[in-house]
C-alpha cells in the first residue's frame, strides 16, 4: 500500500474501515459476539466500554495480533486480512498499546526509527534525523529527540510511540486506553496534539477508552461495547454522560463517599523514612506520618514520586534506607514480608499482573498466593484444595469476579476482574492495614465505584488504610487525611477539610503553600 | 490461505496425558527409525541390530541389571535437576554435586580408617548409612553455594554450578591421585576400593539405592502439586517476584531447593560408585559418569518436570545407551552409536513436544464473508 496518503474520499459516508460480524472466542470466554464497527476517515472514533467488554480485543484484531474466529475487515472498501502487525503498519494502521513498548535506555530517535524498514542495517541516525525533525514539525509535536526514554514523562513517552506510528507511516491511529498514566494537563496536551493530527494531517483515531469526560472531549462518534457487543453507535455531541453510562453499564452507577467514622487508636506510625528506587536514587526522602484505626491517608501524587517504593517499603518488599515504621506499637521495620501477611498488613500493588498474580495459575493458586502459610488453608503441610476452592468462589462471588469457574488461568481475566480478584483476596484476610496503590486504575466506571466502596467498607471495620493514587476524585472522596507526594516528600498533610482540589493540584505540582487565593 | 482453505497452527489450549504420552512414544519409533541409518551402514540388518540392543538392554540378565543401574543413577541427576526447575532455577551442577557425594561417601571409610576393612567396634550398617547422609550433605552443600550466590547477590546460578563442576573434578583428582587421601594402594589414580563389609546391601543384586530413586519418583510429584511448600516452589519458578509479594523468602526457598537437588546428586554419586557390585571405587575415568549426568537434566526437561513419567524415560535413555554400547562391540558398528542414538532420541522429543503443544488446524472460509464490501462498487 504505496499510496495510502490518498485519503480524502468521494463519498464521506463511505467507511475507511469497516469491520464486519467480528467474533472472537478464547477459552470458556466469548470475547466478542459479532462486532461490527465503521470508522470513517479523518474522525477520532471512540471505542468506549467496561473492563472485559472486549474493546483490546477488537483492537489487537484491527491490528494484527489477533485473527477473529469469524468476521471480515474492509480497508477502504477492499478486503483485507492482516496476519501480523507487518500487514497492518503496512496497511496504515498503527497503535499505541496502554503500556510503553519502548526501548528506555535509547534515545528518541532511535525509538521513533527502532523497526522502521528504513532503518535495518547500517543506522544512520544523521541521515534519518531530518526526516523526523520534519514530522514533529508536521505535527507540532516537542520532543527532545536526544533525550532518553527512561528520563522523559509518561506523556512523552506516549507521543514517541505516536510518531513512531506516524513515522512508520499510519494514518489510522489506534489508542488503546491513551489517558490511563497521564497527569491531567498531560491528558490536555494529548487532546489537543490529536485534534491537531485529525484537522490538519487527516490523520484517523480510533481511541479507546472507558472515560467518559475524554469521549466527551475528543470524539466525534461513539460506539459503545459491552461483554462483546456492540450496544450503541452515537454521534458524540448527541449524546450526553448519563446515556454513554447507561449504555456503557446496562443500569444508573452511583458512588457514595466516604462517611465520617470515629477513628480508633493509633496503628501505624512511620518516621523519617528513606528509601532507594531500583536505580539508587533516593525517592522516598524523609516521610513521616501517622495512621489510626478507621482512618484512611490519601498519598495524592503523580507517579515516580515516591509512591511505588513507599508503598513497597511499607510492604516489606524493599528496604528502608533510614526511617523506622512501627506498627500495632512493634517495630516492623526489617519484618519480613510473611510476617507482615500474618500480622494483619494487606498490600494491593498497582502492578497486579505481574506483582499481585501468577498468570499461569488459576484463580485457586492465586488465592493461595496469601494462604499458603495460613495453617487453616495448610493442615499438616498440605494445601487444602476444597477450602481454598470454596474460598476463592467467595471472593469472585463477593467482588463479581467474572470468570466461568475457579480453575480458569489468571491470564484469561481481563485486568478488571483480575483487580477485583486481588483486591477481594487481599481484603478477605480482613487487614488491619491495608496499603492500595492506584487500586481503580484502567478500571471501568462500575468496577472503580465497587472497589472505591470496598476500601471504605474496610475502613468502617476499623482498618487503617494508605490509599495512593492520582485520582483527585478518589482521594477526596475516600480520605480523612491528605498527603500530596512530591519527590518523596510529603508536601503537607492535609484534613479533609483543609483538601480542596486546587490545593491539592498545586501540591503534587510542587508547590510548597498551594494556591494562594488572590 | 489455500484457495478458500486457511491452514494455522494453532496453540492448544489443554493436552492431556494421554495425548503427551503418545507424542513420546511416537519420538521413539521416530528416533528409532532414524537410527537404522547407523546400522545399515554397517552391513548388519536394521532388525538383527535393535534385537541386539534391546534384548541385551532388557533381557539379558547381566545387561538388564546394569540398565536398572544406571537409571537408578539417571533418575537421582534426574530429581537434581528437576526441583530446582521447579522454582525456575537451572542447576547445571549435577557433575559437582554427584562428585561431592562420591567423595563425601568414600571420606567416611577413610577417616574412620577402614580404608583397608572394617574395624571392629562400628557396626557396618551405621558405617554405610553415615556414608549414605554424608553423600547427600555434600551434595547439598555444594548446591547451596549456588543457591545463596543466587538469592543474595543475584550471581546466575548456572555460572556458578558450572564452575563448580570443575572445581569438584580436580578436587576429586586430587584426593584419589598420587599421594592423595582417598588413593587406592595400587597408585593407579583410582580410589580405594570399599572393603566388603562397607558395600551397600543388594537385594537380588539391586542396592538400596533403588528404593530411593523409587521414592522419588513416587513423592515427589505429589509434593510439588499439593503440599504447600511445593505450592511455594510452583509460584516461585511461575513468576519470583509474585511469590515475594506473598511471603515466600526468595533466599529461602533457593537455597532448599538448590540444597534438595544437591542432596539427591550427592546420592546418585554414592549409588554410582560405592553402591554398584563390580564398582565400589571412584574409578579413573569419573569424569564419564559426571558427563553422564547431564543425561538426569535432558530426562527431566523431556518428561516436563514429572518425577514419575521420568522413569520410563531414564530406563529408555540407560537401556538404549547401554544397549547400544553392546551392539557396537557385537555388531562392529562405527564408534559413538550409542551417542548418536541417544542424540536422536533427544531431537525427536523435542519436536513432539512442540508438535503436541501446537496443532495444525485446516478451517474452510465461508462462503458469505467473500462478497464484496459495501462501497465496493463505487471503487
Amino acid at each position: 500500500m504505496s499510496d495510502d496518503r490518498a485519503v480524502p474520499l468521494a463519498d464521506p459516508a463511505t467507511p475507511l474501515l469497516l469491520a464486519r460480524g467480528i467474533t472472537k472466542r478464547f477459552p470458556g470466554v466469548l470475547a466478542l459476539d459479532r462486532v461490527d464497527l465503521e470508522v470513517r476517515a479523518g474522525e477520532v472514533h471512540a471505542i468506549l466500554g467496561q473492563n472485559g467488554a472486549g474493546k483490546t480485543t477488537l483492537m489487537n484484531i484491527l491490528f494484527g495480533l489477533l485473527r477473529p474466529d469469524e468476521g471480515v475487515l474492509y480497508l477502504r472498501g477492499r478486503r483485507v486480512q492482516f496476519r501480523s502487525p507487518h500487514d497492518a503498519i503496512a496497511a496504515g494502521i498503527g497503535m499505541v498499546h496502554q503500556t510503553r513498548r519502548l526501548v528506555a535506555a535509547h534515545t528518541v530517535l532511535e525509538n521513533i526509527i527502532l523497526g522502521h524498514p528504513r532503518a535495518r542495517g547500517l543506522l544512520r541516525l544523521r541521515r534519518l534525523r531530518p526526516e523526523v525533525e520534519a514530522l514533529c514539525a508536521r505535527y507540532g509535536v516537542r520532543v527532545d529527540l536526544d533525550a532518553r526514554v527512561w528520563q522523559l514523562p509518561e506523556g512523552q513517552r506516549q507521543w514517541v510511540e505516536i510518531l513512531k506510528a506516524l513515522y512508520g507511516g499510519a494514518r489510522i491511529l489506534i489508542l488503546d486506553e491513551p489517558t490511563s498514566a497521564l497527569t491531567p494537563p498531560e491528558v490536555a496536551g494529548l487532546l489537543a496534539g490529536l485534534r491537531t493530527l485529525v484537522q490538519e494531517q487527516g490523520v484517523t483515531v480510533l481511541l479507546v477508552t472507558h472515560k467518559l469526560p475524554i469521549v466527551k472531549a475528543s470524539s466525534h462518534r461513539v460506539t459503545i461495547l459491552r461483554a462483546g457487543r456492540v450496544v450503541a453507535r452515537l454521534v458524540t455531541a448527541e449524546a450526553t454522560e448519563d446515556v454513554l453510562v447507561r449504555h456503557m453499564v446496562g443500569r444508573d452507577v452511583a458512588f457514595r463517599p466516604a462517611e465520617d467514622v470515629t477513628a480508633g487508636r493509633p496503628l501505624l506510625q512511620v518516621n523519617g523514612l528513606w528509601a532507594y528506587n531500583d536505580k539508587g536514587l533516593p525517592s522516598v526522602r524523609g516521610i513521616t506520618f501517622s495512621l489510626r484505626e478507621g482512618e484512611v491517608l490519601g498519598v495524592a501524587g503523580v507517579t515516580g514520586n515516591g509512591q511505588e517504593e513507599l508503598a513497597q517499603v511499607l510492604a516489606g518488599l524493599r528496604p528502608p534506607a533510614a526511617g523506622t515504621v512501627v506498627f500495632d506499637g512493634q517495630d516492623i521495620t526489617h519484618l519480613p514480608v510473611l510476617q507482615r501477611w500474618q500480622r494483619g498488613i494487606g498490600y494491593v500493588p498497582a502492578d497486579r499482573s505481574e506483582l499481585a498474580s501468577i498468570a499461569a495459575f488459576s484463580l485457586v493458586e492465586n488465592t493461595a498466593l496469601t494462604y499458603h502459610f495460613d495453617p487453616a488453608f495448610t493442615p499438616r503441610g498440605l494445601l487444602d484444595g476444597a477450602g481454598l476452592e470454596g474460598l476463592t468462589q467467595r471472593i469472585m462471588a463477593a467482588f463479581g469476579v467474572a470468570a466461568p469457574h475457579p480453575y480458569v488461568r489468571a491470564r484469561h481475566l481481563s485486568g478488571g476482574n483480575l483487580q477485583r480478584l486481588v483486591l477481594g483476596r487481599v481484603l478477605s484476610r480482613a487487614p488491619r492495614l491495608l496499603i492500595a496503590h492506584l487500586p481503580t486504575q484502567g478500571l471501568d466506571v462500575e468496577a472503580t465505584a465497587f472497589v472505591r466502596g470496598k476500601i471504605l467498607e474496610a475502613r468502617a471495620r476499623g482498618a487503617a488504610v494508605v490509599l495512593i493514587s492520582e485520582d483527585m476524585d478518589e482521594i477526596l472522596s475516600c480520605s480523612d487525611w491528605v498527603a500530596p507526594i512530591y519527590e518523596g516528600r510529603f508536601v503537607a498533610i492535609l484534613s479533609r477539610r483543609e483538601a480542596d482540589p486546587e490545593t491539592v493540584g498545586a501540591m503534587m505540582a510542587g508547590l510548597e503553600r498551594g494556591v494562594r487565593v488572590p | 490461505m489455500v484457495g478458500r482453505y486457511q491452514i494455522t497452527l494453532q496453540a492448544r489450549q489443554a493436552r492431556s496425558a494421554s495425548s503427551a504420552a503418545l507424542a513420546a512414544l511416537l519420538a521413539i519409533v521416530l528416533a528409532l527409525a532414524l537410527a537404522s541409518v547407523l546400522f545399515v551402514s554397517s552391513g548388519s540388518g536394521v532388525l538383527a541390530g535393535y534385537r541386539v540392543v534391546f534384548s541385551y538392554a532388557f533381557f539379558n540378565p547381566h545387561g538388564a541389571v546394569a540398565t536398572l543401574h544406571r537409571a537408578v543413577y539417571l533418575l537421582l541427576c534426574t530429581y537434581a535437576f528437576l526441583l530446582p526447575l521447579r522454582a525456575g532455577l537451572w542447576n547445571i551442577g549435577l557433575p559437582g554435586q554427584v562428585y561431592a557425594g562420591a567423595l563425601a561417601a568414600f571420606g567416611v571409610p577413610a577417616v574412620l580408617g577402614m580404608s583397608r576393612e572394617a574395624a571392629p567396634g562400628w557396626p557396618p550398617g551405621a558405617v554405610i548409612g553415615l556414608m549414605i547422609l554424608a553423600a547427600a550433605a555434600a551434595g547439598a552443600a555444594v548446591g547451596s553455594v549456588a543457591g545463596v550466590l543466587r538469592a543474595r547477590l543475584q550471581v546466575n546460578e548456572i555460572l556458578v554450578t558450572m564452575m563448580l563442576n570443575s572445581i569438584l573434578f580436580w578436587l576429586v583428582s586430587f584426593m584419589i591421585k598420587e599421594g592423595g587421601p582417598l588413593m587406592g594402594a595400587t597408585a593407579e589414580g583410582e580410589s580405594f576400593t570399599l572393603p566388603l563389609l562397607l558395600r551397600a546391601p543388594l537385594a537380588g543384586g539391586i542396592p538400596v539405592t533403588a528404593a530411593l530413586a523409587a521414592a522419588g519418583a513416587v513423592l515427589i510429584d505429589p509434593l510439588l502439586a499439593r503440599t504447600a511448600l511445593g505450592y511455594r516452589i510452583r509460584a516461585f519458578g511461575e513468576n519470583p517476584q509474585a511469590a515475594r509479594y506473598g511471603g515466600i523468602s526468595p533466599l529461602a526457598l533457593s537455597l532448599l531447593v538448590f540444597a534438595a537437588g544437591g542432596a539427591t546428586a550427592g546420592l546418585a554419586g554414592y549409588h554410582t560408585f560405592a553402591a554398584i557390585p563390580g564398582v565400589y571405587k571412584i574409578p579413573g575415568n569419573y569424569g564419564f559418569y559426571g558427563d553422564l549426568s547431564f543425561y538426569g537434566l535432558i530426562t527431566a526437561l523431556i518428561a516436563r518436570g514429572s518425577a514419575l513419567a521420568a522413569v520410563p524415560i531414564a530406563v529408555l535413555l540407560s537401556g538404549l545407551s547401554l544397549g547400544a554400547r553392546f551392539a557396537q562391540g557385537m555388531l562392529r558398528l562405527p564408534f559413538g552409536v550409542d551417542y548418536a542414538l541417544l542424540g536422536l532420541l533427544m531431537m525427536t522429543f523435542v519436536a513432539s513436544h512442540i508438535l503436541d503443544r501446537f496443532r495444525v488446524v485446516w478451517r474452510r472460509t465461508p462462503a458469505g464473508v467473500l462478497q464484496p464490501a459495501p462501497g465496493d462498487s463505487r471503487g
